[in-house]
């Protein structure tokens, strides 16, 4: 078969599996469940045969025309690279186990259809990202896995709390978009295609077409979609949403498009906007890492290790393709090494969040949907093998040097930034101590000692459906960071696009990792102690935790902007309009003409003596002007 | 390559249909005048037939309005696979002893018609297929004027003789005025009587302007095609063209013209609201692109600057009012003059893309309009109220109406998938070449508003705890079916966009003048010197 | 003297004038019924006069003639009509005072 219609395939299955779902297995759970599995499989074993022998690594791209308007044209097509050949595992594989893992904690839920037709639809959403050979196609994918995301956050219809996080999340991504389509349609004017490969041509024989503003504009939609400040509010609402739904989406297939666009797009953006970018990132890093120490609820707290995470990617393509930039001459690959840097570590996120937010999922599920971290404890008793593939990702994030696939894509990330910005290096290192120290947090008070409440204590060992996935995501957590892990076919990104630290400097990331993980793992344990009942930082350092807990104010600025700005404009301009235009201008017309009424109203007494009056009145009138006697008076 | 089966499965209709459109010119050209006569017909049986029993009566609506609507798609296929290239099609000309004044009965369909024309017939399908089910009183009435109403919409968008054009819309607009006034909602009387007088002012307006156009135009016959051979001249251009814009404008609800609609959208009985939102109401801009554009491109030019302002007072203003209501008909009849705004740039923008994609545009939105306006009837009549304040959580008692208005409302703001998406893209693309690419920046705000307005009456309507009484049931087969029907269509345009981009497009192309409609495009050869 | 097209136009002036004035001023219906009779046969009498005088000889003009006859027969009709009405008033309101009927309002 040829690789146009596999990747039609692989493309086109979650969707007929939605329709299907959508058709007929809107009240058979069992179906939908049987659906929406088979396609994430048809989508693990077509791109596995993709990978292990169709495709050869060479870029593959094919496209139609989907519409004409004069002359504007726009097309749809495949385009097949390395980078979207790696992102296409990711995706395949991750989202195949998430699928897995549903089936056993959607278990008990009343909308089954419903949920698995949704996720069949992200799947869909989600490739078209990943497959997309231009910017407009992959637009329409963008606000489509929005979409997706949308209907999946208010899965849980009844509580107010998922249909505002819902809300939040699509016109958050919407202000995204807005900067994002913009960025397109200059692009398209720009250049006059919106083709990826044909753009990346363009963009090398004519770099001083490329503007700041134009990438910038761009860059607004990774805001949105992977959640950068000042764009990330609503990520760590939309953990109203079904744990399975947030390991997926929120953690490692959506949220990270953002990233990925990045890399399809990186020669759209110039020195200066890859300056901003990179801060973005760093500061997105940095505070969300100082926000999770504030957080109860255990996935607000991987909510805000992705955002820190996702910060961490975008700092690493920003830092990346500047070092790439400046150190041209290298290596052949220089160019690349943002993309590696961050798409190494998106892969690695990819797996060890998508783990934890599992991991949280089974606990949830044990513990009768109780979230509270501090109402737990004891958990490694009665749940050993989810402690266990829990630990697996607490040492992945933190990065403990060897055994985690964290601690290489970090170490990428890191040495960019020592090569680029010195700053951005020791924030970013501070960062990486932090996450070992929010995560070692979240372990000791929540699995070990002993449990604090009636549910943590009645919690029981989740079945099989839930374990495997766990079991599997737990292996690639730990050796994600080892080729041998992956197929052949993607190994040359990751070993040849992502920079290694060399000699000094290899020691050096080694160290700092050490480090930071060890010590942040360790000092966790010794601030917070095992199954703790209160969070120390609080009753020690009352204003830290302050600070922490506020979020630097974002939701709440944000919502006094909604309160006192929006809806005033918008009750103000509609009260304009009732009172002005409809009021005085349409009414006002109406009352004139009613007052005219009443004055010649006036004239018409009803008795004919009146009426030959005016009949006399009129022939005189008439007679004059036939006669020309008003000619005088007219002029 | 991987879409040989299917296209050559679709090159087999093809065939069958260009056989059919070759073979039977005359009986194609005669379904054209049936679409208008069947549902006329119906009516008047109605009315002479005295009392009938009441499957019959439904019968006879029935009929009037599916066989026009199979009509539209079937001249839409035959014209798709006849190579037309946006002319003139299945032309009828009779003459009614009143060529003296250069008015003939001509009907026929171009590529701008037809995508309107389709329009007519499918919304007319769905509001037929809901007025027969909602049990009101005196349902015979009811059926008759809306099928008055229909064949006035079927005969507006198939004439090419201006006079027709003309009679026809008012034909249509007369029974909505009588409807608003006998079924409507609280407040019919006062609602009735101002859309009554204030469409009329729009029309008596546009009347002025089409005569005049004629007048000074000089052509042999007051229709259409004859109208685009004779040029008018320029300072008097601009007169007529004011005239055109006020008056079709008035009808378009372009702001500061648009308070009728609201206060009559959700007055209205729900088919006649969707006939009037979703068809009716394109008559205008209609209007324009057919005539007011092609013929007088300077009066065009010179009217444009105000015409921006006023469209972007459309899409940001009554935005932020759509925004501010607080009930469900009203806030969508409001959205709807809002998305009137993104029309009146893509004419503003005066190029192949930003026409065409106004004529998607206007094609997706009364799709989408109508199922808005016949969902949110459905709402009222579980909930009691059309208040989002008393309403919430029907999500959980009624899953499948909250799909279907949760689909339509996302159709509506511009989700890709939907037809609505391809009309808001190429208007966009289109803005940024037109003199002032910064209105691409504001009028862009509109994907913001609509989302925060769409998504709250989402939010408010069906999350939630349960508020109110329910009662009914989840929605039910009857009203099921003509939701569909429109979800579909909206469903299928948004991802087979090119079933109404290449008429309008080849329409656009054929219909204005090649020199007014030049668009720089930088090349995709790369050039060193631009 | 000899009595020419004039004086028929005089007197018939002034039956108008008469009529007219009538119509305007007096208020009991049946006086302004006969006042416009009075104008009426103020017309019928410049009508034939003109068609007397300007006939030349040999060939007469017949058209005065010729309307005189349909205003009578109008006339006559208006009469009868007119008259019903005029019961009919009576009969409704007891009265035929213009002043009095308004009816002509709304």
């Amino acid at each position: 078969m040829e690789l146009g219609t596999v990747l039609s395939i692989i493309l086109l299955a979650p969707l007929v599996s939605a329709g299907l779902i959508w058709m007929f297995a809107r009240q058979r759970a069992a179906l939908a469940m049987t659906l929406s599995l088979g396609a994430a499989g048809v989508i693990l074993l077509c791109s596995g045969w993709l990978f292990f022998g169709l495709w050869d690594g060479a870029s593959y791209e094919v496209s139609t025309e989907w519409l004409t308007l004069g002359s504007f044209k726009l097309s749809v097509g495949f385009l097949l690279n390395d980078l979207s050949a790696l992102m296409l595992f990711i995706v395949a594989f991750v989202g195949f186990w998430i699928h897995l893992f549903s089936v056993g904690y959607m278990n008990d839920d009343g909308a089954r259809g419903r949920f698995f037709g949704g996720l069949s639809i992200f799947m869909f959403s989600m490739l078209g990202i990943v497959l997309a050979d231009n910017l407009f196609m992959m637009f329409i994918f963008w606000e489509l896995v929005g979409f997706s995301s949308y209907m999946l956050i208010g899965h849980y219809l009844h509580t107010d709390e998922a249909a505002q996080a819902a809300k939040k999340a699509f016109i958050v991504n919407r202000v995204g978009d807005f900067g994002f389509l913009i960025g397109i349609i200059i692009t398209y004017w720009t250049f006059g295609t919106v083709s990826l490969t044909e753009l990346e041509q363009a963009a090398g024989i004519r770099p001083e077409a490329v503007t700041t503003l134009m990438g910038l504009l761009l860059f607004c939609g990774v805001l949105g979609k992977s959640a950068q400040m000042p764009l990330h509010v609503w990520l760590p609402d939309a953990m109203a949403g079904p744990t399975p739904i947030s390991a997926l989406i929120h953690a490692a297939t959506m949220v990270a498009a953002g990233v990925y666009f990045l890399g399809r797009s990186f020669f759209l953006f110039t020195e200066e906007a890859l300056h901003i970018v990179a801060w973005v990132g760093v500061v997105t890093a940095v505070s969300a890492a100082l926000w999770a120490f504030a957080q109860r609820d255990i996935k607000k707290i991987l909510a805000y290790s992705t955002l820190s995470q996702l910060g961490y990617m975008v700092a690493g393509f920003g830092l990346g393709t500047l070092y790439g930039l400046h150190h041209a001459g290298d290596a052949q690959t220089a160019l690349y090494y943002g993309i590696g840097a961050s798409m190494f570590h998106l892969t690695t996120h990819a797996f060890f969040k998508a783990l934890l937010f599992l991991g949280s999922g089974s606990v949830i599920h044990a513990c009768h949907h109780e979230q509270d971290i501090f109402k737990m404890g004891g958990l490694y008793k009665t749940m050993p093998l989810t402690t266990l593939t829990f630990a697996a990702g607490v040492i992945a994030i933190a990065g403990v040097p060897f055994i985690a696939a964290g601690f290489f894509s970090k170490d990428a990330i890191l040495y960019v930034a020592k090569s680029t910005s010195a700053p951005a290096f020791y924030l970013l290192t501070g960062t990486a101590l932090l996450t070992a120290l929010y995560m070692g947090r979240l372990f000791f008070i929540a699995f070990l000692g002993k449990p604090k409440s009636k549910a943590a204590e009645k919690a029981h060992e989740s079945p099989w459906t839930i374990v495997l996935p766990l079991a599997v995501l737990a292996v690639f957590s730990i050796g994600g960071g080892y080729l041998i892990l992956y197929p052949p076919s993607l190994q040359v990104l990751i070993h040849d696009w992502v920079p290694h630290p060399h000699g000094a400097d290899h020691q050096l990331m080694i160290i700092i990792s050490a480090v930071a993980s060890i010590v942040g793992l360790v000092l966790a344990r010794v601030i917070y102690g095992a199954g703790a009942k209160t969070d120390k930082l609080e009753t020690t350092l009352p204003p830290v935790y302050a600070i922490s807990k506020s979020r630097f104010y974002f939701d709440e600025i944000y919502l006094l902007y909604i309160r006192k700005v929006q809806d005033r404009l918008a009750d103000i301009i509609g009260f304009l309009d009732t009172l002005v235009i409809s009021g005085v201008l349409v009414r006002g017309t109406a009352g004139a003409a009613g007052l005219l009424g009443i004055v010649a109203r006036r004239l018409h007494t009803g008795s004919v003596s009146t009426y030959v009056w005016w009949f006399f009145v009129g022939l005189v009138l008439f007679g004059a002007y036939a006669g020309g006697f008003l000619e005088g008076i007219l002029k | 390559m991987t879409t040989q089966m299917p296209i050559a499965f679709l090159g087999g209709i093809g065939e069958f249909l260009q056989s059919a459109g070759a073979a039977s010119p005359v009986l194609n050209a005669y379904l054209v005048i049936f679409a208008i006569a069947i549902p006329l017909t119906m009516a008047i049986a109605l009315t002479v037939s005295g009392k009938l029993p009441d499957p019959a009566v439904k019968f006879c609506g029935l009929a009037g309005f599916i066989i026009p609507g199979l009509i539209s798609i079937w001249l839409a296929a035959i014209y798709a696979a006849g190579n037309h290239d946006g002319a003139y099609a299945f032309q009828v000309v009779r003459d009614l002893g009143l060529e003296r004044f250069g008015i003939r009965l001509h009907l026929g369909l171009n590529g701008i018609a037809l995508p309107f024309y389709v329009l007519a017939g499918i919304v007319g399908m769905a509001a037929g297929l809901y007025a027969i089910q909602s049990g009101v009183e005196r349902l015979r009435l009811y059926l008759i004027l809306l099928l008055v109403m229909q064949g006035g919409l079927m005969g507006v968008f198939s004439s090419v003789d201006v006079l027709f054009f003309y009679f026809f819309h008012e034909f249509a607009l007369i029974p909505t005025f009588i409807l608003i006034a006998l079924w409507g909602r609280s407040g019919r009387k006062a609602v009735a009587l101002e859309v009554t007088i204030y469409l009329t002012f729009g029309a008596m307006i546009t009347l002025a302007g089409l005569i005049a156009l004629y007048v000074f135009s000089g052509a042999e016959h007051f229709n259409m095609a004859a109208l685009r051979i004779g040029l008018v001249e320029a300072p008097v251009q601009g007169t007529i063209f004011g005239l055109l814009l006020i008056g079709f404008g008035v009808l378009v609800s372009l702001f500061p013209f648009h308070t009728w609609a609201p206060r009559a959208y959700s007055t209205a009985p729900a088919p006649a609201a969707m006939l009037h939102a979703g068809v009716l109401k394109k008559f205008g801009l209609y209007g324009l692109i057919q005539l007011a554009y092609p013929l007088l491109p300077q009066g065009a030019a010179d009217w444009a600057p105000l015409l921006m302002w006023l469209a972007l007072g459309n899409l940001i203003l009554i935005g932020f009012v759509t925004m501010a209501q607080r009930d469900l008909k009203v806030m969508l009849g409001n959205a709807s003059v809002m998305h009137m705004g993104y029309a009146f740039l893509g004419l503003y923008a005066f190029s192949t893309v930003g026409i065409g994609a106004a004529i998607m545009m206007l094609f997706a939105h009364g799709l989408s309009v109508a199922l808005l306006f016949l969902l949110a009837d459905v709402v009222e009549k579980r909930g009691g109220t059309a208040d989002m304040k008393d309403l919430g959580g029907m999500g959980q008692k009624a899953p499948v109406l909250m799909g279907l208005f949760t689909a339509a409302m996302l159709a509506s703001i511009g989700l890709p998938g939907f037809a609505n998406f391809w009309g808001e893209l190429g208007i966009f693309v289109s803005l940024f070449n037109s003199d002032t690419p910064w209105v691409l920046y504001v009028a862009l705000c509109g994907i913001i508003i609509s989302a925060v307005y769409g998504l709250r009456a989402v939010a408010s309507v069906f999350f939630g705890e349960t508020k109110g009484e329910f009662q009914g049931g989840d929605i039910k087969t009857s009203e099921k079916v003509p939701a569909l029907l429109l979800l579909i269509a909206l469903f299928v345009i948004g991802i087979w966009p090119r079933l109404v981009a290449d008429p309008a497009n080849e329409g656009v192309e054929h219909t204005f003048p090649a020199q007014t409609l030049t668009v720089t495009l930088p090349s995709t050869e790369i050039s060193m010197t631009k | 003297m000899t009595i020419g097209l004039e004086h028929y136009l005089f007197v018939s002036v002034l039956l108008f004038a008469i009529g007219f004035f009538g119509v305007l001023l007096r208020k009991n219906t049946l006086v302004v019924f006969m006042c416009l009779e009075l104008m009426l046969s103020a017309a019928i009498l410049a009508l034939i006069a003109f068609s007397r005088y300007n006939t030349t000889p040999g060939a007469p003009l017949m058209e005065g003639n010729l309307f005189v006859l349909f205003i009578i027969a109008i006339a006559a009709c208006e009469v009868a009509v007119g008259l019903a009405i005029i019961v009919a008033l009576w009969r409704r309101h007891q009265t035929v005072e213009l002043d009095e009927i308004t009816e002509l309002k709304h």
